[in-house]
């Protein structure tokens, strides 16, 4: 179509493009009390993850002779609070380097649900589109009114005894894209707690996911961008630091074609409703076609869903730390 | 046939419906008004255009749907994807809200997983080949139980919208919605688009067949369709209203009081091809030489004119000889009580 001479900014929206690397590659995820237990723990850690940044390297180097990788790594502000990040980054990027490491972005979990006053997770939250049992023919599904999201059909409630109904027997639930046989999975998003709305882990771990993808917008401007660090001491409070930290000079940006994520094999479940999750999200439409179009053009397209585009290596805990309990 | 993840699908088939009401509000809103009834996502910016007429259009929000395709025929295909939705408020008046998605030649025989078809927003995808004839003929007939139902979508929005707290959902006069299906048939890229039939049925129906090139997208097919819906939408309403009237024999102050709402809200809403992409504008011209949908609006508004004028210079002697008589001239003001 031939440029028209007459346009209005207002009725044309453009979706602004972010920098891309080839791999964001996240270098292990901990909760508190893995910090709590001490920087020789973390640097237990930061060891086997090691070993792992290699072979993703190398993975990596099969797609492209110089791949673009950028590492980060996330600390838990959200859920609960621990130390201080004076106290506490100086220690992570300290083991990390012990174990020949670099963190390139350093993120806090609660950025992932308001970030520069963006209800990200809210905004995501909107972006649910559930995947459709068979038989669905328009009529709209409750948007997650439940604050649950599945990748199936519930079993269907019982009608109480007293209301005179005939039990018609257990009936069970069905995992809509099953294989011969279910692995029915229903995984709660928020809660409510004094009027305040706590959104779960493997959410925000969607969110989290979408950023390190490229692929989150707030009215066709990117959201979540990191900053550089200007050096000097970490703050005293987890508040005043930057949502998203630039640590090092890497090249890489922080959003990558496909991620990568380390972490202990106790977050499988985790990942696994992290996938659920990013499956049924509608994804900026703009957004998701830069991502297509300039990884097509590098030679590497990525998958066209958005969860296949996130890999994982699940690693046995160092020595004892799986016998600190799963929170 | 079938396109590999990734690849985007060639639809052979696009279908929708269009619903157009009068926005249940005593006011028209404002373009600000407007763009915060149509914000149906927080992070997305709903589309203002003001020129030549305010036109808002919210962002396309997506239903999922797995069940049967409507079809003529009596053959049952089963279809797997996402319907799109979106909602558009002109002049801030007239709202429609239109449901619409396209058709692949043929799809896989078992379901992808759902992420696949979230990156193909408003693609439904069949199980094997699709009955291209039949489906059309479907969708224009409208679903059966079970099946895709674009009206359904369509009315959902709707009516989400209609119980917005923006809208007092006062009526400044009566009027009846109306719902257009539209099917559109994708031909090979280079040809024109054209309009193979545009029908007025009853009960506020209409149907539309389009040819669309391969290179324009559904959502522009749905705005040509969106923009004969209003202006279908205008005709029938005041062509209602005047018949209501019974403006030849009606006379004073009731052809005033019944001509007033058209005037105050309806006639300066005619724009034809004001938001239409500009390789479709020329649909427009089968309609304009016949029936001659312009032509029609002209002849009600110069009816609509010449009864007013005739009325105001038969006022100031109706007035005249009111006060003669003793009694109150009518509530209408004209102007010259002394």
């Amino acid at each position: 179509m031939t440029e028209a001479v007459f346009q209005e900014t207002t009725a044309e929206p453009r979706t602004q493009a972010v920098p891309l690397a080839h791999l964001s590659l996240e270098l292990g995820h901990l909760y508190m009390e893995d910090f709590e237990a001490g920087p020789k723990r973390l640097g237990e850690h930061f060891a086997e993850v090691r070993i792992w940044v290699d072979a993703v390297r190398a993975s990596a180097a099969r797609r492209s002779k110089r791949p673009r990788i950028s590492t980060c790594f996330l600390i838990d502000d959200y859920f609960t609070r621990f130390s201080t990040p004076a106290e506490l980054i100086p220690m992570v990027l300290k083991e990390a380097e012990k174990a020949g490491l670099v963190i390139d972005y350093l993120a806090r979990e609660s950025a992932c649900a308001v970030a520069d006053r963006v209800e990200l997770a809210e905004s995501v939250m909107h972006r649910l589109v559930e995947s459709p049992p068979p038989g669905s023919y328009g009529s709209r599904p409750p948007v997650s009114r439940t604050g649950w999201l599945a990748n199936g059909q519930r079993t269907p409630t019982m009608p109480a005894p007293a209301l005179g109904g005939r039990a018609k027997g257990w009936e069970p639930p069905q995992e809509t894209a099953a294989r011969n046989h279910s692995i029915f999975m229903d995984v709660e998003l928020w809660s409510e707690k004094d009027g305040r709305r706590l959104w779960s882990c493997p959410f925000l771990a969607a969110v989290w996911q979408l950023a390190r993808l490229g692929l989150l917008r707030h009215l066709g401007q990117p959201v979540l961008m990191p900053r550089e660090w200007q050096g000097g001491d970490f703050p005293p409070d987890w508040d005043r630091l930057d949502p998203l930290v630039k640590l090092t000079d890497t090249k890489a940006p922080f959003s990558a074609y496909r991620t990568c994520t380390l972490m202990p094999n106790r977050f499988l479940a985790v990942e696994d409703a992290v996938r659920l999750v990013l499956d049924q999200i509608d994804v900026d439409a703009g957004a998701l076609q830069q991502v297509a179009e300039r990884s097509a053009a590098e030679g590497m397209p990525v998958p066209a869903a958005v969860a296949q585009r996130a890999t994982y290596v699940f690693y046995e805990e160092p020595g004892g730390s799986s016998e600190a309990g799963e929170t | 046939m079938t396109a590999a993840p990734g690849q985007p699908a060639r639809s052979v088939l696009a279908c929708g419906e269009v619903r157009t009401c009068l926005l249940p509000s005593f006011q028209a809103l404002d373009g600000r008004a407007a763009a915060q009834l149509l914000r149906l996502r927080a992070d997305v910016h709903v589309r203002v255009s003001e020129r030549p007429t305010t036109y808002v259009l919210s962002p396309e929000i997506l239903t999922g749907v797995d069940c049967r395709l409507p079809t003529s025929n009596g053959s049952k295909v089963r279809a797997v994807g996402t319907v799109a939705a979106r909602a558009a408020l002109t002049e801030g008046r007239l709202l429609q809200s239109t449901a619409y998605f396209s058709l692949p030649a043929a799809g896989p025989d078992l379901r992808r997983p759902w992420g696949q078809y979230l990156v193909r927003p408003g693609l439904v995808e069949p199980f094997g080949k699709l009955p291209q004839q039949a489906t059309a003929e479907g969708v224009l007939r409208g679903a059966g139980r079970g099946e895709l139902d674009l009206g359904m979508i369509a009315e959902g929005l709707l009516s989400q919208l209609r119980r917005h707290a923006l809208l007092d959902r006062g009526k400044p006069f009566k009027s009846s919605p109306t719902k257009l299906r539209w099917v559109a048939r994708r031909t090979p890229e280079g040809e024109r688009a054209s309009l193979v039939n545009f029908t007025v049925a009853e009960g506020g129906l209409r149907t539309m067949e389009l040819r669309l090139p391969e290179h324009i997208p559904a959502a522009s097919a749905a705005g040509i369709c969106e923009d004969l819906a209003l202006h279908d939408w205008l005709l029938t309403s005041v062509q209602h209203m005047l018949d209501n009237s019974r403006l030849g024999a009606a006379d004073g102050p009731s052809v005033v009081k019944a001509l007033h709402p058209i005037v105050v809200h309806l006639l300066h809403l005619w724009m034809p091809r004001a938001h239409v992409d500009p390789a479709l504008g020329h649909l427009w011209d089968v309609l304009e030489e016949k029936p001659g949908f312009s032509r029609q609006w002209e002849n009600l508004s110069r009816r609509i004119r010449d009864r007013l004028a005739l009325q105001a210079v038969a006022m100031p002697q109706q007035a005249r000889s009111a006060q003669a008589e003793g009694r109150n001239p009518n509530h209408i003001q004209t102007g010259d009580k002394t």
